[in-house]
């Protein structure tokens, strides 16, 4: 789309295009938040912060496309900085404690497991993560997203993917996935 | 085990699955458009400009130059005015000088010829010339 | 020593003719003015009070003769200076001189000195022009073989003021006899103009 979004549109309801706007895109940039942060309400009061800044910088973007892919690039960089200042001990994937695999252990379990797993990654390879499996972005448009190189993006998957797998295939025993 | 191409397939969808969008809290966009119209209105960061940024401005560069070009020619012609005066009065000055060396040296002609009169008198006659002025 | 002029008068500073000559009631004989056409060159120099202070403001401080000049012209009227030069002797006539001479007399004008010398053909006349008892002008009159040359100041000159004329520029001071009370000269056999 080639139209150019304004923060008020022309019109009875001035406000309309970024109300729009923010409740299509609002579970995107939450979930982003959530899965980087695993903080529940750090991720909403992120979220807010991310459409806050769209809402000045709107006039600026030309489409429906750029609106999202800001919107993913911003909350992407936010997150990362929001961790670092945080400074949250983490624990790297290779010291997270192994779960004793259980035999009643359900999808939602698994999948509590596997944010948890992933939340232990550093910061970036944790949002290329994020990024590729949530937003089901391409390796070179997480690139540009994060101001990364190519190359890069694709060894911190690979390494983080070879560490999840092997993680969750302690986990859950026998490696079904 | 699976073979690797296969692990890294499910893998894939096992993080897709895991990494699923969550839906936003209820009244996350309302809370958010809320804000919005608290905020006054929202204008973009006024970047502190320095001031010779204002220059970038075609505009504004022409200004400046037709500025400083004006500026120079007026003091160019101020400048030639007052050389001109300068040169008026130095040449006045000239005149004056020499008016006065014409006048000083025909009063100096005259003083010699009366002094050269006066030794050339004998004494006598000097005084008969005196007496003759007295009566 | 004397500043060369041209014929065309490039350094004829002609300021205020009219209201100038009228003031001073002088006029050059039209006799004297056709020598102009026969001089090989010319100076003539006319300033009014207004141009003297104006000229005046550029003397320098540091030149001792011009220093002398702007204390001399701060009261002065006016200055007129004509010079004639001439290839040759001859040029011009007694004719000329006496219709010069003619019109400084009493009870106006007083001459102070009349020098006459067949010799060397200089011939020098000056005259005073006095009011309220005190000098308000000066007019010299010198005839010389190939020169004829004209003076008429206008203002209250000092006689020692005068003598600072001739004893600066350059021409030596010549030692001055004990004053005289008449300094009209004898005249020296043969009127040469």
């Amino acid at each position: 789309m080639a139209e150019r979004y304004s923060a008020t549109e022309q019109g009875e309801n001035p406000g309309l295009g970024f109300a729009d706007i923010v409740r299509q895109h609002q579970a995107m940039v939450f979930s982003i938040a959530q899965h980087f942060l695993t903080d529940r309400s750090a991720a909403e009061e992120l979220a807010q912060d991310v459409f806050l800044q769209l809402h000045a910088t709107l006039p600026t973007l030309k489409s429906e496309d750029h609106v999202k892919f800001w919107l993913r690039k911003v909350t992407a960089h936010r997150c990362i900085d929001y961790q670092r200042r945080r400074r949250v001990s983490q624990i790297s994937l290779e010291d997270a404690p192994e779960q004793v695999a259980s035999t009643h252990s359900g999808d939602l379990f698994l999948e509590k497991r596997v944010r948890q797993l992933i939340a232990t990654l550093p910061e970036k390879p944790r949002m290329v993560v994020i990024l590729r499996y949530q937003e089901d972005m391409s390796p070179e448009d997480i690139a540009v997203a994060l101001a990364m190189p190519l190359a890069t993006v694709k060894s911190h998957l690979q390494r983080s993917l070879a560490m999840l797998r092997e993680k969750m295939t302690r986990t859950i025993g026998e490696v079904v996935i | 085990m699976n073979p690797p191409n296969e692990d890294m397939k499910h893998i894939d969808e096992f993080l897709k699955t895991a990494l699923r969008r969550e839906e936003a809290p209820p009244g996350f966009a309302e809370g958010i458009l809320a804000r919005v119209e608290q905020q006054p209105t929202v204008k973009p960061k006024e970047e502190h400009v320095p001031w010779f940024h204002l220059f970038s401005r075609p505009l504004v560069r022409w200004a400046a130059f037709a500025t400083v070009f004006a500026s120079l020619i007026a003091g160019s012609i101020h400048y030639r005015n007052v050389r001109r005066e300068q040169a008026k009065g130095e040449a006045a000055k000239q005149q004056l000088m020499l008016a006065l060396h014409i006048a000083g040296s025909k009063l100096q002609l005259a003083r010699s010829k009366v002094n050269g009169i006066q030794t050339s008198q004998p004494d006598h006659e000097r005084e008969t010339n005196r007496s003759r002025s007295k009566s | 020593m004397r500043n060369v002029n041209r014929k065309s008068l490039l350094s004829v500073f002609l300021l205020l003719v009219s209201p100038f000559l009228r003031a001073q009631e002088i006029k050059l004989p039209a006799e004297v003015e056709k020598l102009s056409a026969t001089a090989k060159e010319i100076v003539e120099v006319k300033m009014d009070g207004p141009m003297l202070r104006w000229a005046s403001k550029f003397l320098s401080a540091e030149d001792p003769d011009e220093q002398k000049a702007a204390k001399l012209v701060q009261n002065l009227k006016s200055i007129y200076v004509r010079n004639f030069e001439f290839d040759k002797e001859n040029a011009y006539s007694s004719t000329e001189v006496d219709s010069l001479r003619s019109q400084f007399g009493p009870p106006v004008w007083s001459r102070v000195v009349g020098v006459r010398s067949e010799r060397d053909g200089e011939n020098v006349d000056v005259y005073f022009k006095l009011e309220n008892e005190k000098m308000a002008g000066i007019v010299i009159i010198a005839a010389e073989r190939r020169e004829l040359t004209f003076v008429n100041i206008v203002g209250p000159i000092e006689v020692d003021q005068l003598a600072d004329l001739g004893g600066e520029f350059g021409i030596p001071r010549l030692k001055t006899k004990p004053s005289s009370s008449n300094p009209l000269a004898k005249v020296e056999k043969g009127d040469h103009k």
